[in-house]
């Protein structure tokens, strides 16, 4: 896990010009180690790295939405997304498992996978 | 059928001196600099310690998301991210020459639209991003690392946000480049394959991509902004880097006239030839640029009487402008004539592979207007120029034709000439 010194020279280095929530909930993952605030860190990459923005934000969209297809996500802002999120939180993802992401819960459930000890309370 | 004339109907500055047409013609008419102190490393004192800075924008953050620049400008988040710093430049002086010019999403967008560009890539990026790949042991390698960073990189950004679909083409003759654009679009529309090129050049000021060029000692190492760029001085001792972007396009005239576009010059010919010489020093003599400037003359079928000023290259190295006085001299002083001749970069610092867009856009802004602009900050004048018309002030005076001088790495020389659409 991260320390909130860490988080807060990441901040600096990865996250600068991001949205406010972004950042707070990156610094609140760094204190509280929770699934909520990953995934608040991750949508909130994603939504800011999207070509077309959707209205809705991607954290209330259904878990079902597609990367592709609904959200347009391309090859690149995917793997500008996980270059990102690998930076923030020391993880790493495997390409073949990239290749199988279909999905926002894919995408979300795959880097839980590789932080087990997150809290799962809200 | 008669041969496609070409002029050049569209501008946009981002540069040292000025980031809008009205406030590069201010500065060149009251010989303003744009040079001023910078600190290379922040709290380290270094030999050279000047640069031509760009002013209104902030891109020191290493991420795009974290840049600011100056109001008037909306870019959607997908076109800024994974460019490099000077490619945010490059797309507020496009931006200009866009709305300059007139030019519609779908003229832009036509096949008939093609785009050139130059630039040394983003030296500052290459670096940052090499020293995570490296420190990471090669676990983290940026996605965008060689799109952003490589010295095609405007050219693929500027054409994937325009939608350009006539030919994209990049160009790495150092600071010959974009006068060589300029030439080889000329040709493009001459030869009518395309009815208009969008020359855009840019590039970063800095350690990485300025401050470097201090190891062969090209750099001035004066720390006051007046004495350090001096072009033709007998005390010049180097050149001031500078970065930005200068955006122009250059159109088949009737297509220009027809849709309005304002003109603001003519390019009539232009010519080129290489010194054979050294990678990285001018020939003594100048031989190559003089070759060049009979080529331009001769495509343009004009003689050496007939230009009226000369936009020279001349960078204020000691040995680059010695080395184009000799070339002026074997074209116009044994033909008898004394063109007027200036260097703008006594004000701007030298642009690299964008000068030659920066300085064919300051002569396209004084052909319209009726100016030529001084060769600043000269205390003594190099004996090497004797005979020669270098004026020191900026002078209300109307040429018909003008010859822009560009050289660079390699003894690429390029001279291209413009006629005045006034008179």
């Amino acid at each position: 896990m991260i320390t909130l010194e860490e988080a807060h020279k990441n901040i600096k280095e990865s996250l600068v010009g991001f949205p406010k929530e972004v950042m707070e909930a990156y610094l609140a993952f760094a204190t509280k180690a929770d699934m909520e605030s990953l995934d608040k860190v991750v949508t909130g990459i994603l939504q800011f790295y999207l070509a077309k923005a959707p209205k809705t934000a991607l954290s209330d969209m259904a878990g079902t939405t597609r990367l592709r297809e609904d959200l347009g996500m391309d090859s690149l802002t995917m793997m500008d997304t996980v270059f990102l999120v690998e930076g923030l939180f020391s993880i790493k993802l495997e390409d073949e498992e990239l290749a199988k992401l279909s999905t926002l819960d894919d995408l979300r459930q795959l880097i839980h996978s590789r932080l087990p000890s997150i809290s799962k309370t809200k | 059928m008669s041969q496609p004339r070409v002029v050049i109907s569209g501008l946009g500055f981002v540069t040292s001196i000025g980031n809008s047409k009205s406030s590069v013609r201010d500065s060149l008419h009251s010989l303003k600099t744009g040079i001023e102190p910078i600190e290379f490393i922040p709290g380290v004192k270094l030999p050279v310690s000047v640069a031509g800075t760009i002013k209104g924008f902030d891109t020191q953050s290493m991420s795009w998301a974290g840049w600011t620049w100056p109001e008037g400008y909306t870019f959607a988040r997908d076109v800024l991210r994974n460019m490099p710093p000077h490619g945010l430049y490059a797309l507020c002086a496009t931006e200009q020459m866009v709305a300059d010019s007139k030019l519609s999403p779908e003229l832009l967008s036509s096949d008939e639209t093609a785009l050139f560009c130059s630039s040394a890539g983003s030296p500052k990026l290459l670096a940052h991003y090499l020293h995570q790949i490296v420190d990471s042991k090669g676990q983290r390698v940026p996605p965008a690392g060689v799109v952003s960073t490589i010295a095609g990189t405007l050219n693929f950004h500027l054409a994937a946000h325009y939608h350009i679909h006539g030919a994209v083409v990049g160009f790495s003759s150092a600071c010959a480049s974009t006068t060589q654009a300029l030439g080889y679009g000329f040709d493009e529309i001459r030869l009518g394959r395309h009815k208009r090129v969008i020359v855009v050049g840019g590039e970063e000021v800095g350690l990485e991509a300025t401050y470097t060029f201090h190891g062969m000692r090209a750099l001035s190492r004066q720390s006051d902004p007046i004495k350090a760029s001096r072009p033709f001085d007998k005390q010049r001792d180097g050149f001031v880097g500078t970065g930005g972007s200068v955006a122009l396009v250059i159109e088949e005239r009737e297509t220009a006239l027809k849709r309005g576009a304002p003109i603001y010059a003519e390019i009539v010919g232009w010519g080129q030839a290489g010194d054979g010489h050294n990678p990285a020093i001018s020939d003594p003599e100048g031989n190559g640029l003089a070759t060049a400037m009979k080529r331009a003359l001769r495509a343009s079928q004009l003689e050496a009487n007939a230009i009226e000023y000369v936009n020279a290259h001349a960078t204020s190295t000691p040995a680059g402008d010695a080395s184009e006085a000799y070339a002026l001299k074997q074209i116009f002083t044994r033909a008898g004539v004394t063109p007027k001749i200036s260097s703008t970069k006594a004000l701007t610092g030298h642009g690299l592979s964008m000068s030659g867009a920066m300085e064919t856009a300051f002569c396209a802004l004084a052909l319209s207007e009726g100016f030529v602009p001084g060769s600043a900050h000269i205390t003594e004048l190099d004996s090497v120029c004797d005979g020669l018309n270098i004026i020191q002030k900026t002078e209300r005076f109307s040429p018909r034709y003008i010859l822009k001088n560009s050289s660079g790495f390699g003894g690429s020389n390029v001279s291209l000439v413009l006629r005045s659409v006034v008179n």
